[in-house]
């Protein structure tokens, strides 16, 4: 057992290995190419911020990495499963890869208990009595244990991204990618969401985040990525990153983000 | 009491000289246009005119309404002044007696319903006739509806030309409907059907065996049967186990050795039970096309809500559906050798045979797939499900119902394997279900589209697979969003089902016509018409009724 290996979820595995490899990744909608050769390796325990412009396809590139997107070129390999056609193999990588999103995209007719133990249940075939369990012990670590009988409707927003997170969690994903999931939120109901996410980054989960929160990028992420017109323009510690940035496009972001 | 009257008279000056201002009250009202002023001239014309018709022809009901009018606009007219104020004056005020041309439409209007309700009332009660033995010319009264023939035409109304003698077969079914929905009914109220599971369960099957029990009752069953087929058996044993393992894939039911077995046999069970009944000629067969009246629109309504709204939903996914298309170096050969064996074998015989351009145009329709493959490459990507899906339903919507129905009818019996009849009554049936399910798909795919992509995308990303994305989570959302749409739909359904009568099929409308082309009945369309309505009212206003309802259950939790 490593010392990175988490208590909470025992099934993340060795840690430094490659779980997602991206090589040369190509994504067209008609005639608008999105992603133009992108190349990203990210190893277990990492905890990737993407930044970038909005339209810079970044969040293209993390819907692609569990097929919301088709890519037409290049190669996605997660946990060794290169993703392709094959309807199986996306399935697998889906179970492998849990996605929060900018809108949270609960399940409004449903309960938050029944949000969070529908795909266990479903997918991987527990029984109710247990997903129902696990269900609740995530409700539990997201600090909202009480809300599970209720529907998505009557939480805040905060509250809301808090189940979704629970709901991605309950898979025991290995990699959990972030679409923006601060966005949509108050900003009071930030923090409570990133403090989750910082939870798990020290627990081990391997993490691709797209966010413009600077500080859960400075303070938590073991690398950052510079996205801008579907390419990766630069990627660094946060430290290097930010103080000493070199290329250009992400100087005059910088300067954009930081100076008001 | 002096003081009284003084302060009273006082205020009246008061209101009248502060407050109510008659030049502008003639300005609002009468003289503030030209248009106005002609408008409520002559609309004071025509009120005229009109309550002095009325207070020839009912004095009593037009006296009473004048002296309500009178008072109802003192009543306003003290509120307006502002002396005393009164909740039914100020109502009055604000929704009648609003200005002048109001309180006269006000008055007309009033005087117009009432003489209404006069006249139909003395022509459905006052002036009726009961009596179902006294129907002939001869005993009606002038300004008197006819009763008798809704009685004396009961049967005909209900049944059609439905065999008297089997007439109790129609009893049972509707002794089984009503009894099955009044225990189903009374254990939902009780919350016996979400408590208990075998009781939910009989039930349930009940219900899916009802449209057998309907058939075996007024269709009945020949005593010579089909004949026990091995490729039928094999064929339905087939479809009924893909059906369990479906169902045990996606965690319906539970999957046991015993459900299996029981499965397996309904088959044959059904079979033999079929057979059973033949034998023992307890319901020998009817004729179905001898069904008619309330009873034939029932059938046909239900069975056509009951097949549309499946098969709807199966368009509609179909239309929506994402499947990788067929590549176009598979489509583009393929359709270039069909197309070039239909030029040698169909264009050359009918170019050999044509007798005029228009004749050699049509023998080039092989060029048409090419324009098939085409539209599949370019528009759907090759996909042949969204394809075929969008072909039909446009196909179907292009297409009048009567035109349909019509087709149904001539062209079944050309699909029909050999030896094969179909009778109309299910040719009309098939034809008008497929018909509905075009629209029920359009709208269905409303519902889908409604929804945000991100339920799909968070479907998706949790790993469900389609089947189950679309049970748990798309579905049940988008139908609760088109369910005023598909009530809208089973309702027009249910009521377009009277045009039937022009294929040959006498249902409650069509059956109106054949009564009162009888002597006896001759004439009589105004009683018969006006219960035929209420009849399709009733119907309506249920589902529309139960529809708010269902609603109103469903909202729950809707953000």
């Amino acid at each position: 057992m490593s010392t990175q290996t988490s208590v909470i979820n025992p099934t993340i595995g060795v840690p430094n290995e490659e779980v997602i490899v991206c090589r040369d990744v190509h994504l067209w909608y008609g005639d608008f190419e999105a992603l133009r050769g992108v190349s990203l390796t990210v190893k277990r325990g990492d905890v990737i911020v993407i930044l970038g412009p909005s339209g810079s396809g970044k969040s293209t590139f993390i819907r692609a990495i569990n097929r919301l997107e088709e890519h037409q070129e290049g190669e996605i390999i997660v946990n060794g499963i290169t993703l392709s056609h094959d309807v199986r193999n996306i399935a697998e990588i889906r179970r492998e890869v849990g996605m929060v999103f900018q809108q949270f995209n609960l399940f409004p007719h449903l309960t938050v208990l029944e949000n969070i133990t529908l795909a266990p249940i479903n997918v991987r075939k527990w029984s109710r009595e247990r997903a129902e369990e696990i269900a609740m012990k995530w409700l539990t670590r997201v600090g909202i244990p009480e809300q599970a009988p209720k529907y998505p409707g009557q939480l805040s927003g905060g509250q809301q991204q808090r189940v979704a997170i629970a709901r991605t969690l309950a898979m025991e994903p290995e990699v959990l990618l972030f679409d923006e999931p601060t966005s949509a939120l108050d900003p009071e109901m930030v923090k409570e969401v990133l403090d989750v996410m910082s939870d798990l980054a020290r627990e081990g989960y391997t993490i691709i985040a797209v966010t413009h929160e600077m500080g859960f990028a400075r303070g938590v992420a073991d690398r950052i990525v510079f996205m801008d017109y579907g390419e990766i323009l630069e990627q660094d510690t946060p430290d290097e990153f930010f103080d000493n940035p070199k290329n250009d496009r992400l100087k005059l972001f910088l300067s954009q983000i930081l100076h008001h | 009491m002096t003081a009284k009257t003084e302060s009273f008279t006082q205020r009246l000056n008061e209101s009248v000289t502060k407050r109510f201002n008659w030049q502008y009250f003639l300005q609002d009202n009468i003289t503030g246009a030209w248009w106005l002023t002609l408008w409520v001239i002559v609309l004071a014309l025509a009120t005229a005119v009109y309550t002095g018709r009325q207070l020839s022809e009912n004095p009593v009901s037009t006296i009473v309404v004048l002296i309500g009018w009178v008072v109802a606009m003192i009543l306003v007219a003290i509120d307006g002044l502002h002396i005393w104020h009164s909740n039914v004056g100020s109502w009055l005020r604000r929704n009648l007696l609003s200005s002048v041309s109001n309180a006269l439409i006000s008055l007309l209007l009033l005087l117009i319903v009432i003489a209404g309700i006069i006249s139909a009332w003395e022509w459905a009660v006052v002036n009726a006739t009961f009596d179902p033995a006294l129907t002939e010319p001869q005993y009606r009264t002038p300004d008197g509806a006819t009763w008798g023939v809704i009685i004396g035409a009961r049967d005909l109304l209900m049944v059609g030309r439905f065999p008297r003698e089997s007439i109790g077969r129609v009893w049972i079914a509707a002794l089984f409907f009503i009894t099955l929905g009044g225990i189903s009914l009374i254990t939902k109220k009780i919350g016996l059907w979400d408590r208990n599971k075998i009781v939910r369960g009989i039930l349930s099957v009940f219900w899916f065996i009802s449209p057998f029990i309907v058939y075996i009752l007024l269709a009945g069953v020949s005593a010579e049967g089909p004949f026990l087929n091995l490729q039928i058996l094999l064929l339905g044993e087939l479809v009924i186990l893909a059906t369990f393992a479906l169902l045990v894939w996606q965690k319906v039911i539970k999957f046991s050795w015993l459900s299996l077995i029981g499965w397996a046999v309904i088959w044959p069970l059904a079979y033999v039970i079929w057979r059973a009944i033949g034998k023992s000629e307890l319901f020998p067969p009817i004729n179905v096309n001898l069904w008619g009246g309330l009873m034939l629109t029932l059938i046909i309504a239900t069975a056509v809500i009951l097949l549309s709204f499946p098969i709807g939903m199966v368009l509609a996914l179909g239309r929506r559906s994402e499947v990788r298309g067929i590549p176009w170096w598979i489509i583009w050969p393929v359709t270039i050798i069909i197309t070039l064996w239909g030029l040698s074998t169909s264009t050359t015989q009918i170019l050999a045979s044509a007798r005029n351009t228009f004749e050699q145009i049509i023998a080039f329709w092989p060029l048409l797939l090419i324009v098939v493959a085409y539209i599949l490459q370019r528009t759907f990507k090759g996909n042949v499900i969204a394809f075929a899906s969008t072909a039909f339903i446009e196909f179907i919507r292009g297409v009048p119902l009567i035109t349909l129905l019509f087709m149904a009818i001539i062209m079944a019996p050309f699909f029909m394997p050999e030896g094969l009849t179909l009778e109309n009554i299910w040719a009309v049936i098939l034809g008008y279900a497929l018909f509905s399910a075009a629209y029920m798909a359009e709208l269905i795919r409303g519902g889908l589209q409604a929804l945000p992509r991100g339920q799909y995308d968070a479907a998706d990303a949790i790993g469900l697979n389609t089947l189950q994305k679309m049970r748990f989570i798309i579905l049940p959302q988008a139908l609760r969003i088109v369910i005023p749409g598909i009530v809208g739909q089973f309702i027009g359904s249910f009521k377009s089902s009277s045009l039937v009568s022009i294929v040959g099929l006498f249902e409650l409308l069509g059956i109106v016509r054949v009564i009162v082309a009888n002597p006896q009945w001759l004439g009589l369309r105004k009683e018969l018409y006006v219960f035929v309505g209420i009849i399709y009212f009733s119907g309506s206003f249920i589902m529309s009724w139960y529809s708010r309802r269902l609603e109103a259950r469903l909202g729950v939790g809707q953000r």
